[in-house]
């Protein structure tokens, strides 16, 4: 073996000196600046309207800093209804999205033309934003919550999908190698050795996207997708900045419980 | 569980994987029903593909390999697939180096994994086995003496533990033939010997077909009757273990036995 190594080859028992790095990494902060400086004067970013506008600030934040808790009770339908839309939601795009996921995986789907054309449809739904899509709903079904829930299983069905078969991807193939073996189709091994292993996974998936509903759900109305959206919208447009205040105040409320409620599950699960 | 075990005959059965390299060269070898081979050879001489080869894992790329009443052939011929490869797969258990098991669901689930080819697709999906099929399952744990542990998850098992639930997983499929693809390697000897007991002991009372591979030439030679030394693909030794020995191992090995290629003086180190 010794007479293999290479006369001028380090003997492996020395300490090498530190590599050199730095200013590969500086140059990428001065291009990163230059681009956005670039593109902030693409848009005509006008600094200065901050310093115009200020009085307007001053007297919306006064309002919004003021809730009107007496407009609580009117705003408790449009709060339940957006609950409801982000709880349906959350449950039909997980049912749908399991088997898909299984589809959008290489690890779970043999079929390299099916996995091609369900990998490419998932990043189609993926690249629209929920609001599109809520407002497109709005257009085809009409205002109101059925809009908004399939706006929000679409949303809900990219995202699933898309961390679900990651999970599959990095998944160990032993259990279902062992199950092909003793003769199982695809969809048997499938089922009894990948599901269980990801089943915490998904779990935490779901409701990482309840969470993401809730805060969607309030946003997906201002188009008409119903929830509080609508409210929100109908307030704004007539500057009941006080009103608006207590909306924004219970969004606060209810995301910050429900994503606490959500964490604490999540971390028992994996 | 009573059900006798198939013969098993490679017909100049070759394998060259995609990158060219040659996994089996031609291999003729028969194997009666109910025999216990034990396959040895350096990493990289072929032990694994032969194995593989019989329940389809690896595809052969030309030659025959008749299993039962089936036959797996080449690119060239008929290639067994589908329900048929899947039949042939179902009589065929398959214990694994790495166990392979499911371990974040039950014992009891991992061993129902084995009945898998006889359950209807929509039983599969609900998870709502046959009764009959639960009962299989227990019995194959009781067979290898696990069954205390049927409803635990399978990762709180130790290793030794969960290689006899895959065992067990193999013994319900009702097989007449089990492959061990380096049963042992991932365990101390001791255990070791616990998982080749169970082994030898279904191959003795249910009169399973038994091809297992091994790394150490002692535990090759104490569990099985017949040894066959692989080296680069074909067969250099096909013998009993007594007849194996200190030449036999240099025609397989390439070099004297160490200390490396036996378990026991392994354990004394």
């Amino acid at each position: 073996m010794s007479q293999a190594a290479a006369p001028s080859a380090p003997y492996m028992g020395q300490r090498p000196s530190k590599p050199r790095r730095g200013r590969p990494t500086a140059a990428a902060v001065v291009v990163l600046a230059a681009i956005t400086v670039w593109a902030g004067l693409g848009v005509g970013v006008d600094l200065a309207a901050i310093g115009r506008n200020w009085q307007n600030a001053v007297v919306n934040t006064t309002q919004l800093l003021q809730p009107d808790y007496a407009f609580f009770p009117k705003t408790i339908p449009a709060l339940l209804e957006t609950l409801n839309m982000a709880v349906i939601a959350t449950f039909i795009g997980s049912l749908l999205s399991v088997p898909l996921a299984f589809l959008a995986s290489r690890a779970t789907n043999p079929n390299a033309p099916l996995l091609g054309a369900v990998r490419f449809g998932m990043n189609l739904i993926r690249s629209v934003p929920d609001i599109l899509y809520a407002a497109i709903l709005v257009a085809v079904v009409g205002v109101g919550a059925l809009s908004g829930i399939m706006a929000l299983v679409l949303f809900n069905v990219g995202i699933i999908v898309k961390l679900v078969s990651e999970a599959l991807d990095a998944e160990d193939l032993g259990a279902q190698e062992a199950a092909l073996a003793a003769g199982a189709t695809w969809t048997g091994a499938n089922r009894s050795a990948m599901l269980p292993q990801i089943l915490p996974s998904l779990a935490s998936q779901v409701l990482y996207t309840f969470e993401i509903n809730i805060r969607a759900s309030t946003v997906i109305g201002l188009v008409g997708a119903g929830g509080l959206g609508i409210l929100i919208d109908n307030v704004r447009s007539f500057f009941r900045y006080h009103e608006l205040s207590l909306i924004i105040l219970e969004i606060l409320v209810m995301v910050l419980v429900l994503e606490a409620l959500s964490s604490a599950l999540r971390k028992r699960l994996v | 569980m009573e059900r006798t075990g198939a013969d098993i005959r490679f017909e100049n059965a070759t394998v060259t994987y995609p990158n060219g390299h040659a996994g089996l060269k031609g291999i003729t070898l028969d194997i009666p029903a109910g025999q216990m081979v034990g396959v040895v050879g350096l990493s990289g001489a072929g032990k694994s593909t032969l194995v593989r080869t019989i329940n389809g894992l690896v595809p052969l790329s030309a030659g025959s390999i008749a299993v039962g009443g089936h036959t797996l052939t080449g690119r060239g011929g008929t290639q067994l697939r589908g329900r048929e490869l899947r039949e042939l797969r179902s009589n065929v258990g398959m214990v694994f180096q790495s166990f392979n098991l499911a371990k974040r669901t039950t014992v009891i689930n991992n061993v129902l994994m084995g009945r898998l080819y006889h359950s209807p697709a929509w039983r599969t999906l609900l998870g709502a086995w046959k009764n009959d099929d639960v009962e299989l399952a227990m019995r194959a744990l009781e067979r290898v003496e696990i069954v205390g542990k049927a409803y635990e998850p399978a990762a709180s098992l130790s290793g030794g533990q969960q290689q006899r639930v895959a065992i067990a997983r193999a013994l319900a499929q009702r097989p007449q033939v089990i492959l061990a693809d380096e049963p042992v390697a991932s365990l101390d000897p001791p255990t070791s010997h616990v998982v080749m007991r169970d082994l030898a002991r279904i191959n003795a009372e249910l009169g399973i077909t038994v091809v297992v591979n091994l790394h150490f030439l002692d535990l090759a030679r104490t569990y099985s009757e017949r040894l066959i030394g692989m080296r680069a693909g074909e067969i250099v030794f096909d013998g009993t273990g007594a007849e194996a020995d200190e030449a036999v191992f240099e025609s397989i090995y390439g070099r004297s036995l160490t200390a490396e290629d036996v378990l026991e003086a392994r354990a004394e180190l």
